[in-house]
């Protein structure tokens, strides 16, 4: 009878807060579902069987396994702790009940923390001790619980749930699954089908049966050779054939290395490519990170030297702060300078007057007429001033002259002044002409500049969000990468890669010229058998004869039933694979193609996924690959005859697969086991007034879906408030 | 004196600032280091004409403490250097009516010494001025009243 889990509950485990009474799933045979949101405890609820089985949980955090005692902190619930004082204790558990065709059993796993100090984080704060497990059996005739105490005893109650062997089988969490079945992996079917059946038995009396037969020819040998007429040749014949056998398992042995070599060098190279593609897309992200690091880089030093720079806009002459509200030293600064020039411009008119009066008084301004026009005038000899001739030689030619000649004058005038500050008044005016035309921009430019600000913070928020996300998918690829230890470059990876293929064309060539020898010498054995028997004296005692004949036919019987027994085997997985792998896809509308099984060279079994013209499909999404390997998984489980007698239990084995194939999923499980607990986010729709979605409504009201559970957390509360409420909804 | 003689003398002349000062220079004006909670100028010549400018703006003018308790620091021709700003401010300083009590014609006819005597008192200006603003924002500083921001100056002077 199949092990069937009836309840578990939990005392103070992580967001399971309260007693084993408060926290209680009750399940039954059949389909098993529990429906909660991320952080709803689905984990949580893998977690206790991880503690049951393995004293272990996962830290989600870093998705490693974690041992119980070392972990034990974080184990109770958050609530519970805060409501423990110092000195007191609080004890955090599972309990799991679950029956078999005769007895019942109720297991607990527990420890007790002491809080000895404030900070109930803290691993300091507490004292762990790990309770002993406590396991109470009954039997259905009489319900009384009684103790059990030997360990062993415990033990064996414990593996009896879901054998050790099989639990890879029957205990996994989503990603999981795409490693129990590895499709690289040529003994990967191979080992599912011998654990699953008695194949192995078959090699047993295979091996038996050659051992007689060996027995068998050398009684008859001994008979011959003391009764044959020509011994010597007899003799010799036998001789060589016993050469030709030694050398045949020589042979064969090597072969065997051979092909040993070929496999693991083979594993290696698919291993690498795998990881290769990893490698490659760990490649891709890492460039698109450095790329993005350097940008990050520059606009965050853009954005670091704009702020640092925004003072400098004060002395800056293109932004010229500095001027702001100091117009009316501009105007101050035009009137001086214009009173100080006028005050200049008299004193020196008087002083020049003062010397020569009437050149003062007659002498017109400079430039006043222009020199073009004095040329003119002088050249034309009429004064256009007051349009009168000035011919050549007269007095007015000669005046118009001397204007022309003014500015020479001029540049070799006196000074006037004791310290001629002209200039530097002037330049100060002239100089500053960048910070004096300024004051309406100021204020735009100090609101552009704010806006300025924003755009590049907007653009660094944005770049620093993208880089956060690279960053994270990278660690996903890490998380899912078969080596995410090993900090392998991709070179390192393209150097094993060749030397893995190297390594497997040196075997393969060796493997043909073993197998050459050894069909060579099958053959010189075969002839020398043959001219053995024709050696052999015909009056020796027939039952010798017959002895050996029958055990050789026997060795190949048994060989040959072998032989058909696991082809058997592979046609029967390869049909239950596709009927399985046909109802999970059932409801998807992009057709499926089929599964098949071969016997590979080397004597494994591969998987090979054809379309109807039995061309290689490539490129199904991982929804579908994910079924493929759900298939085989069932028709390991559902090919062996007698009946798969564990419960199934899933975390989130489907997310984010979508609709069409959880329908299936749920709807193909009952075929292969007998129950199963299936811990799922698809189904949960917040915003539903049910909380659950179209789907989650459809299979709430089918019969094989025997109880249906939501979980529910308050995400308001802070986490130290959050507890798991539990609904049965079926 | 000519022009080029004049302008050189003033602005060879290097301005003081109280000894009391310096926590708030090194507050706000410190090249470099980004240790200060407040926005802050590069080099103090510009936190120095940032203050005299804001006690220009808010009319207090503070005489600095005896030569002896008083430190200078860069000259003002290199004070923002290939740039037309020490020009501005001279401007600025030259148009304070009510402190420069001189006519700028009388200064072309004044004796060398006299006239070095304005550039000093010209120079004094510029140390008063710079002493209030400084006054100014030290009274801001130690109430905690100066803005965390990036435009904390620009702020300031815009008030």
């Amino acid at each position: 009878m199949a092990s069937i889990i009836n309840s578990i509950s939990f005392k103070n485990f992580f967001n399971y807060y309260g007693d084993y009474d408060d926290t209680r799933y009750e399940f039954e045979e059949g389909v098993n579902i529990v429906v909660a949101d991320n952080g709803a405890g689905k984990s949580k609820f893998f977690n206790a069987f991880l503690w049951l089985f393995y004293d272990q949980v996962l830290d989600s955090d870093d998705k490693q396994k974690k041992s119980v005692k070392d972990f034990a902190v974080k184990i109770i619930s958050d609530k519970a702790k805060k409501e423990t004082s110092i000195g007191e204790q609080v004890q955090t558990g599972i309990k799991i009940e679950y029956s078999t065709g005769l007895f019942k059993y109720q297991i607990v796993k527990s420890f007790t923390a002491t809080r000895i100090s404030e900070k109930i984080t803290d691993f300091d704060s507490w004292q762990i001790t790990i309770d002993d497990i406590e396991i109470d059996k009954t039997d259905h005739v009489l319900p009384k619980y009684k103790p059990v105490y030997d360990a062993d005893e415990k033990q064996k109650i414990i593996s009896k749930l879901i054998l050790p062997t099989l639990r890879q089988y029957s205990f996994f969490q989503g990603e999981e699954v795409d490693k129990m079945i590895d499709f690289n992996k040529k003994s990967s079917i191979e080992d599912a089908v011998r654990t699953l059946t008695n194949i192995s038995k078959y090699e047993e009396i295979a091996d038996i049966v050659k051992e007689i037969a060996e027995k068998a020819e050398k009684d008859l040998n001994k008979q011959t050779k003391s009764t044959s007429e020509h011994n010597d040749r007899l003799e010799q014949a036998i001789g060589l054939k016993k050469v030709l056998q030694d050398k045949f398992s020589q042979e064969s042995e090597k072969l065997g290395e051979f092909n040993n070599l070929y496999e693991s060098a083979e594993q290696e190279k698919n291993d690498l490519e795998r990881n290769f593609a990893n490698a490659e897309k760990r490649k891709e992200l890492d460039d698109k990170i450095s790329n993005k690091r350097k940008i990050l880089n520059q606009v965050k030093e853009d954005y670091d030297s704009f702020l640092d720079g925004i003072n400098n806009r004060f002395f800056d002459g293109n932004f010229s702060w500095i001027s702001l509200g100091f117009e009316g030293s501009v105007n101050e600064f035009k009137n001086k300078i214009k009173d100080y020039r006028q005050k200049r411009y008299e004193k020196q008119a008087l002083l020049n007057a003062a010397e020569n009066p009437n050149d003062y008084f007659t002498l017109l301004p400079v430039n006043s007429p222009d020199a073009v026009t004095l040329d003119q005038m002088i050249e034309g000899e009429h004064c256009y001033v007051c349009d009168r001739p000035a011919e050549e030689g007269s007095e007015a030619h000669n005046y118009l002259l001397k204007l022309k000649n003014r500015p020479n004058e001029d540049s070799s005038r006196r000074e006037f002044v004791k310290n001629d500050l002209e200039d530097f008044f002037g330049n100060l005016q002239l100089n500053s002409a960048p910070f004096l035309n300024k004051f309406e921009s100021i204020p735009t430019s100090v609101l552009r500049t704010r806006e300025k600000e924003l755009e590049l913070k907007k653009r660094l928020d944005k770049l620093s969000s993208e880089m956060k996300a690279l960053v994270s998918q990278r660690k996903d690829i890490l998380i899912a990468g078969t080596d995410s230890e090993r900090k392998d470059t991709a070179s390192d990876i393209i150097n094993q890669y060749k030397g893995a293929i190297r390594r497997m064309e040196q075997a393969s060539s060796r493997i043909e010229r073993l197998q050459d020898s050894i069909k060579g010498l099958k053959s010189k054995i075969l002839t020398t058998e043959k001219e053995i028997t024709n050696l052999r004296p015909k009056d020796i005692p027939k039952g010798f004869t017959i002895n050996y004949e029958i055990s050789k036919d026997l060795v190949e019987a048994s060989l040959n039933a072998q032989e058909r027994v696991f082809d058997k085997m592979v046609s029967l997985l390869e049909n239950h694979a596709n009927e399985h792998f046909q109802n999970l896809i059932k409801y998807n509308d992009i057709k499926g193609g089929v599964l098949r099984f071969d016997k590979s060279p080397s004597g494994g079994i591969s998987l090979d996924y054809i379309d109807e013209l039995g061309n290689e499909v490539s490129g199904a999404s991982e929804g579908f690959q994910r079924m493929k390997k759900f298939a085989v998984v069932m028709s390991i489980i559902s090919a062996n005859t007698s009946q798969y007698n564990y419960p199934l239990l899933a975390d989130a084995p489907l997310s984010a697969f979508g609709k069409a194939f959880n329908k299936g999923f749920f709807e193909a499980i009952p075929n292969v086991f007998p129950q199963s607990l299936i811990l799922v986010k698809d189904l949960y729709d917040k915003d539903s007034e049910d909380k659950l979605t179209d789907l989650g409504q459809q299979l709430i009201k089918n019969d094989y879906i025997k109880t249906f559970y939501i979980n529910e957390v308050d995400e308001e509360l802070p986490q130290i408030e959050r507890t798991t409420k539990i609904e049965r909804r079926k | 004196m000519n022009s080029q003689e004049f302008k050189s003398n003033l602005v060879t002349k290097r301005p003081r600032y109280a000894n009391s000062r310096i926590p708030l220079l090194e507050a706000l004006a410190n090249k470099g280091s980004r240790s200060s909670e407040y926005s802050q100028f590069g080099p103090i010549y510009e936190l120095y004409i940032y203050a005299m400018m804001i006690g220009i703006k808010k009319k207090n003018r503070l005489p600095l403490p005896p030569r002896n308790i008083t430190s200078d620091f860069l000259e003002i021709g290199k004070w923002k250097r290939d740039s037309s700003l020490v020009d501005f401010l001279l401007m600025v300083i030259f148009t304070q009516t009510d402190d420069i009590n001189f006519d700028w014609n009388e200064l072309e006819d004044m004796e060398e010494e006299q006239l070095n005597k304005v550039i000093s008192e010209v120079v004094t200006i510029i140390e008063e001025y710079a002493n209030g603003g400084l006054e100014y924002l030290e009274n801001l500083y130690e109430k905690g009243e100066l803005e965390n921001s990036h435009y904390m100056f620009i702020d300031l002077y815009n008030n």
